[in-house]
């Protein structure tokens, strides 16, 4: 523009001044609108460079289609964060790729029909006694019962080319093939093992969506399925009972497991014990008899000495024994004329303990 | 003339991108484009990373129609009837995509996928109704995984179709197909119900009896076993027992040399341990060695009773 100006300045003397002021009005204006559009021409030339670099965040990857075609071989294709550059539009196209390490996809067209608010606040919409298929999702199991069930795919996108490029919607097809999946595992498998055996209902599923992926070619890979079982709303109550009624029962098996082991332990203490008394029974009987055997041989040849004497040494050592052990001793005169006493005793039981009276009949 | 230079190139630069504008377009990856000369299909390309001739418009004009795989997914829940006359409901998906763009830029209005779809829906609904009506649900839903036909019928829908579409030659390629959704009628639904009801019934039913019989089965179990192991003990008691009776027997010969003697000593020994604590004696002058005192009461008492005596 400064040459132009340059240019412009040498005849600019020659030209009649004050005659026209409208045209020079005009020349104004449109200088000033020339240094207006050259401001603007300057902006957009720094924004057209500026656009060809781009960056690329940390969870994504970008991938540059020039004149169509992704740059790049194999894994070179994805372009890691950083700052890139690209050719100017039309000839690059740049396209980004959402990649956290792990993507997501819900599958709830097994699922009961529930609002947001409803979700939040943990509730249940009002339970009917028919699903109208217009609006509830729900799947058939193995023995035509009627559960509800919701999957959550976790998968890691293994080939970002294929999943970008080949399809229009990806994650739509993913969750095609998860919905597809779970209602097949669900005609395998019957209704207690679904409610019951997560585990196995997941592998399952996990199993069946990984045939899928694979026979699609989606480029993904399946990482893990959960998955959330619930009986029909209306039937909760009746399939409450059945858990009560489990609960109950392995409660009663365990407390007669351990009547069991309580009643087997007492058996085998008891036996032990009868066992031990049996044999110190007969040490006491052995070492009884060996004792007064003892005992007989040593007296024998007192006896053989003199028997009276002895009778009358043992008998006595004994009964002064026995007395000096007794609570009490009674002592009966005999009668004048020889006959035997009559006695009366009055027994009481042992704890208010009385002496037995004595009364002496004359 | 630097003015006019400057001038002269960005000319011949809005040219050029103008011309190019006019007579070249490319392709990406994911497309294939149809060209068409005076309105009518004439070539396609499909050669990304490069720039393509063409005459302008309204010689030539060029049509992109997507090659990616296009999701379809069945709009609404079809009544279907299987083989033994069971009403159920059916929901199918797919993927497709256009194979042969020559013969699906005219068929579907300038190459229009929403229009394809409607067409790929109507074969899809037929398959599917032919399909499912060959089949009793047991093939759909069964506890028997051989029993199980699910992807098979699966494939025999995908089959029908593809082949519908070949021969109707829509320039479509239809690459899978399954079943998204597999429902019951309303009122089938709350027959279903009942017929659950009844079965968790049962299964409560079921579950107590089974528990109160394994319960009381271990109960009895127990008791007879306690029962076994302390009978076993007594009589091996009894065995240890007998073994200490007859052991003691053994020296019973020596008793043998003066059994007066022995009968004296184990009389003796019973009345010490018969009368050890607590009890009470009751005795009048005959009983030695109280005999003593007869010497100093009433003079004609009968003679002494001896208490114990040796049987001789």
């Amino acid at each position: 523009m400064s040459d132009h100006d340059h240019h412009s300045h040498p005849p600019a003397p020659q030209a009649p001044l004050p005659e026209d002021a409208g045209s020079q009005a005009l020349a104004e204006a449109l200088s000033s609108s020339f240094g207006l559009v050259k401001f603007v021409m300057i902006g957009l030339v720094l924004v057209f460079l500026v656009s060809n670099f781009f960056i690329v965040g940390p969870q994504e990857r970008a991938l540059i289609l020039r004149l169509g075609k992704p740059v790049g071989e194999g894994k070179e294709v994805l372009l890691g964060p950083g700052l890139h550059f690209a050719l100017p539009y039309p000839l690059d196209v740049v396209r980004r790729i959402p990649i956290t390490e792990l993507q997501k996809v819900v599958s709830s067209s097994g699922w009961y029909a529930t609002t947001p608010e409803l979700e939040q606040a943990g509730q249940e919409p009002p339970a009917m006694p028919y699903l109208d298929p217009n609006n509830q999702g729900y799947v058939l199991t193995a023995d035509a019962n009627i559960l509800h069930v919701r999957a959550e795919l976790t998968y890691l996108i293994t080939d970002p080319v294929r999943f970008v490029l080949d399809f229009t919607n990806a994650p739509a097809a993913l969750r095609d093939a998860l919905d597809n999946a779970l209602i097949q595992t669900a005609a395998r498998l019957p209704v207690d093992l679904l409610l019951t055996n997560n585990t196995a209902f997941k592998e399952a599923l996990t199993r069946e969506v990984s045939r899928l992926i694979e026979a699609r070619q989606l480029g993904v890979t399946a990482d893990r399925c959960d998955v959330r079982v619930k009986p029909p709303l209306f039937l909760k109550d009746a399939f409450d009972r059945v858990l009560t009624a489990q609960v109950a029962s392995s409660t009663a098996l365990n407390e007669a497991r351990r009547y069991q082991n309580q009643i087997t332990n007492q058996a085998s203490s008891t036996a032990v014990t009868l066992v031990n008394l049996a044999e110190s029974h007969r040490k006491r009987v052995v070492e009884l008899t060996e004792g007064e055997a003892k005992r007989f041989q040593d007296l024998l040849p007192q006896y053989q000495a003199n028997p009276e004497l002895l009778f009358q040494q043992r008998y006595n050592e004994v009964i002064s024994k026995v007395l000096s052990n007794a609570q009490d001793r009674v002592f009966l005169a005999s009668r004048a004329d020889g006959q035997p006493r009559e006695l009366r005793l009055l027994l009481n039981r042992d704890p208010n303990r009385e002496k037995p009276k004595t009364p002496g009949q004359p | 003339m630097k003015k006019q230079a400057l001038t002269y190139i960005v000319a011949s630069l809005l040219l050029a991108i103008f011309c190019a504008l006019l007579f070249m377009f490319q392709v990406r990856q994911s497309e294939v484009a149809v060209v068409t000369t005076f309105g009518k299909p004439t070539r396609e390309v499909h050669a990304p990373g490069a720039l393509h001739f063409k005459w302008p418009w309204p010689i030539e004009r060029v049509y992109k129609l997507d090659q990616r795989v296009q999701n379809f997914e069945d709009d609404k829940l079809d009544e279907l009837i299987t083989a033994e006359a069971f009403n159920i409901l059916v929901q199918c998906y797919g993927g497709w995509r256009i194979s042969d763009p020559t013969a699906f830029f005219p068929r579907f209005g300038g190459g229009s996928i929403p229009q394809a779809e409607k067409t790929l829906r109507g074969i899809i609904s037929n398959a599917k109704s032919t399909v499912v009506g060959q089949h009793p649900l047991a093939d759909l839903v069964n506890t028997d995984p051989q029993k199980l036909k699910f992807g098979a019928i699966e494939n025999e829908i995908l089959s029908r179709v593809q082949a519908q579409v070949r021969t109707n030659g829509y320039g479509i390629e239809v690459l899978f197909l399954g079943i998204k959704k597999l429902q019951l009628p309303q009122s089938a639904t709350e027959a279903v119900f009942k017929r659950m009801q009844a079965e968790r019934g049962r299964l409560v039913d079921a579950i107590q009896s089974q528990g109160e019989a394994e319960a009381s089965k271990i109960r009895s179990s127990a008791e007879r076993q306690a029962a076994d192991v302390v009978a076993s003990a007594e009589s091996q008691a009894t065995q240890i027992r007998g073994q200490g009776e007859a052991e003691s027997a053994k020296s019973l010969f020596v008793f043998q040399q003066n059994p007066a003697l022995a009968s004296f000593l184990w009389r003796l020994s019973a009345i010490e341990q018969s009368l050890k604590d607590r009890s009470t004696l009751i005795f009048d002058q005959g009983m030695p060695p109280f005999d003593l005192f007869r010497s100093f009461g009433p003079t004609n008492a009968p003679p002494a009773r001896p208490a114990l005596r040796p049987v001789q």
